[in-house]
């Protein structure tokens, strides 16, 4: 299958800063990529080029097939982190100027934006100005800008930044709807969860390098922590006959829950038997990696690092609050 | 290109469409159409007519007659027919050609001057000998004007020859003059006709005592001054080489106007979708190039609106100047093209700076350069048209961007320069604005995504070379 992107040895400074350092990476058509890193990692910059608005200082790049993406601007949808609109533009306006920056024409483009502003209901903000709309709102129109040519590739820096639950939901569905369509989609974010809920793949980076490149299932497979939530029916139920079953390495309550860490060699499959035969449980669950888990195990290695560092990261991967430093 | 236009078309929408540009551009030609619908009114509108009496107090005896003879009735209208005889020869021959085509034009012409010469005045002279009181024939001076038709005639003015007028006095060389009184609010052409009246009448007594003919002197001493003829390889012409240097002074006002209007608005948008960060949505759909060219090409169509509707009278009178001969049409072809080569490299370091800031108090340092460029030609205007072939004027020719203007001074000059020099200025003027837009654009491609604390003009150079 032929790649929509594919990235060889890309290298870009910024004075003395190296945003990112050695990248290759090849995005097959109609893939789903996920591009995660915390903030400052260098996504945007690789967005960026991979875009030609910044040009790499060393590597080469191939996007839809072309050398440069300004040969392929019209098949390339691009909402980038730092969006805005003209504020006095009024929002049908807006998306049919975009849509002709983007080669579509005639009649029809009127149409396709009272279309697609329905579909983001917002079928009635078409004469409105854009400053007149929530920042929720402009986010939405933003996307539409961004998918009104139907692009053969979207690159979605950041999509979910500033959108509530209901409207998360909706550009999910949205940026599901242009996988299916048979977009190539790849989408950076900071939130790890995001990327999880979406992505059949995913790109990791971290301080301009790539740390990871798997398919999620691979992800699952390899960073497995072995480990499986146990909720007993009742609290007061003694952990100790957990602790001496065989293939059971630790047991460590977190709140109602029994966080069971297995033997290396140990198999749920037999092991989750005897749990249920020690201890009546509420509820049983293989815990699964989270993407969280498996950056942080990336980055930190195992044992050298203190903890309040580890949870710190955590903390940054999660909520995207601050700028991870180490 | 196609997208280039499309920039340039909301480029311009956007502009002209803000309360800002609506109100400042229509206010000023709705208040220059109220003077012009008021002005012709007040112009149109015949000067009152004059009666009254003017006394001379003339100790000579000589004078008086002669002033009386100047300002009969038949004297007045004689000498007001031969102003409009010299106003009509002074009207391009073009222009008296079209008027007489239209309809009712040349009786338009007639009637126009007509009214603007007035009635005839109708003075009494009274002639008093020099024994009379001064003080007491300039008491009815101070006395109001009755209303017209009642009353006594008003005296206008009272005229006190000296008696050393028309003969010197004896042992001296030197002729004595005339005192002239008038009331207050008297027509300033009334008073001109008295001292024409006078000098014409002691003139005409001092050469009757000398014992000459004043009709012979007048002859001997009158030489008509004929209008100059420019010839050229075409054949003759009239071209007037006055009117030819006014042609860099419009193309300056048009430039800095242009630039000081286009060029704030350009400012302004780029500051806006940088601000607003709508720019990186925009770079993603077309180059920064094409960005910054269609915004330009933008500006430049709302700078010509702006000035179809000031200026733009202006240009349209630089035109009819040109048809009618006074002008060299083909100055106004190279005009334009240099007028858009000066543009489009001052829009594009304009843009630059736009580019590069975060807000709008940002830029004024920045401008700074820009703005005293544009001084120069305001300083260069008088010594290169004084020498317009020195070695400075030609060096300054090929320097982008003064050379847009200099050649253009040059050329309209009385001595203008070879055309191989003019066509390597316009080539040279091509490759500056295009190495203006070169460099504005890389600073626009990397300054637009770039924030943070204003840069200065060696971090623009750094930008350019580093994209």
């Amino acid at each position: 299958m032929a790649n929509a992107i594919v990235l060889k040895n890309l290298t870009k400074t910024f004075g003395e800063t190296v945003a990112v350092r050695d990248i290759a990476l090849a995005v097959p058509d109609g893939a789903l990529y996920g591009l995660i890193g915390p903030n400052g990692a260098g996504k945007t910059t690789m967005v960026r080029m991979i875009l030609s608005i910044l040009f790499p200082d060393h590597g080469e790049l191939t996007v839809l097939g072309r050398p440069s993406a300004m040969e392929a601007k019209d098949r390339i949808g691009y909402l980038p982190e730092e969006r805005g609109l003209y504020k006095k533009m009024r929002v049908g306006e807006f998306l049919v100027y975009m849509a002709r920056l983007k080669g579509l024409d005639g009649q029809g483009v009127h149409r396709q934006v009272r279309e697609w502003l329905q579909r983001v209901e917002l079928g009635d903000t078409e004469r409105k100005r854009c400053e007149e709309l929530s920042k929720g709102m402009q986010q939405k129109v933003q996307f539409v800008a961004a998918v009104i040519h139907r692009p053969d590739l979207l690159i979605l820096d950041e999509p979910f930044s500033g959108l509530d639950p209901v409207n998360q939901r909706l550009m999910r569905d949205l940026v599901l709807d242009e996988h299916r369509r048979g977009a190539t989609i790849l989408f950076s974010t900071h939130i790890m969860t995001h990327a999880e809920q979406l992505c059949d793949h995913v790109v990791m980076i971290h301080r301009g390098e790539k740390v990871l490149d798997r398919t999620m299932a691979g992800i699952r497979e390899t960073f497995d922590p072995h480990r499986i939530l146990f909720e007993p029916l009742d609290p007061d139920s003694d952990i100790t006959k957990l602790r001496a079953l065989p293939g059971v390495r630790s047991v460590t309550p977190d709140g109602p829950v029994w966080d069971v860490a297995l033997d290396g060699l140990a198999n749920p499959a037999s092991v989750i038997p005897l749990l249920v035969t020690a201890v009546t449980p509420s509820r049983v669950e293989i815990r699964r990696p989270t993407l969280e888990d498996v950056f942080v195990s990336i980055v930190t290695g195992d044992a050298s690092t203190a903890l309040d560092d580890d949870a710190r990261l955590r903390a940054a991967l999660r909520d995207g609050g601050q700028e991870v430093r180490r | 290109m196609k997208r280039t236009l499309y920039v340039a078309q909301r480029e311009f929408a956007a502009t002209v469409t803000t309360k800002g540009f609506v109100f400042g551009i229509l206010v000023t030609p709705m208040l220059i159409g109220l003077l012009m619908l008021l002005m012709p009114r007040y112009l149109t509108k015949a000067p009152p007519k004059i009666e009254g009496q003017v006394v001379i107090i003339d100790p000579t005896g000589a004078v008086a007659g002669g002033l009386s003879a100047y300002l009969t009735p038949e004297r007045f209208a004689e000498r007001r027919e031969k102003t409009k005889r010299d106003i009509e020869d002074a009207t391009p021959d073009l222009l008296r050609r079209q008027a007489a085509a239209s309809p009712g034009g040349e009786a338009a012409i007639k009637q126009s001057i007509d009214t603007a010469l007035g009635d005839v005045p109708r003075l009494h002279l009274l002639p008093l000998p020099g024994t009379a009181n001064v003080e007491t024939e300039k008491a009815p001076l101070k006395v109001p004007v009755p209303k017209q038709g009642s009353g006594p005639v008003p005296r206008l003015a009272v005229i006190v020859v000296e008696p050393d007028a028309v003969r010197p006095a004896e042992g001296s060389q030197k002729f004595g003059s005339y005192a002239l009184f008038v009331r207050g609010k008297l027509d300033d052409r009334l008073v001109d006709d008295l001292h024409a009246g006078m000098r014409d009448a002691i003139v005409a007594a001092r050469l009757q005592e000398s014992g000459l003919d004043p009709a012979r002197i007048r002859n001997l001493t009158s030489v008509p001054r004929p209008g100059s003829l420019t010839v050229t390889a075409e054949g003759e012409r009239t071209t007037n080489r006055e009117l030819n240097m006014l042609l860099p002074a419009a193309f300056m006002i048009l430039l800095l106007m242009s630039v000081l209007t286009s060029g704030q608005y350009l400012l302004t948008t780029t500051v806006e979708e940088k601000s607003s960060r709508v720019v990186e949505v925009l770079l993603s759909a077309v180059s920064s190039r094409e960005l910054m060219t269609g915004k330009i090409l933008g500006q430049m169509a709302v700078g010509l609106l702006v000035l179809a509707l000031y200026a733009g009278l202006g240009l349209v009178a630089l035109v009819s100047f040109a048809t009618l001969g006074l002008l060299d049409p083909v100055l106004i072809v190279f005009l334009l093209i240099f007028y858009v080569l000066a543009f489009f490299t001052f829009a594009s370091l304009t843009a630059a700076v736009g580019a590069a800031v975060n807000e709008m108090r940002e830029a004024q340092s920045l401008q700074m350069p820009i703005m005293l460029v544009l001084m120069i030609p305001w300083i260069l205007w008088l010594p290169l048209s004084r020498e317009p072939n020195s070695m400075l004027a030609i060096v300054l020719s090929f320097v982008p961007p003064l050379g847009n203007f200099v050649m253009l001074l040059r050329m309209a000059s009385q001595s203008p320069p070879p055309m191989w020099q003019v066509w390597l200025s316009i080539a040279v003027g091509a490759g500056g604005a295009y190495a203006a837009l070169w460099f504005a654009a890389k600073v626009f491609r990397v300054g637009l995504l770039m924030y943070g604390k204003p840069p200065t003009f060696g971090t623009l150079v750094r930008w350019a070379r580093m994209s």
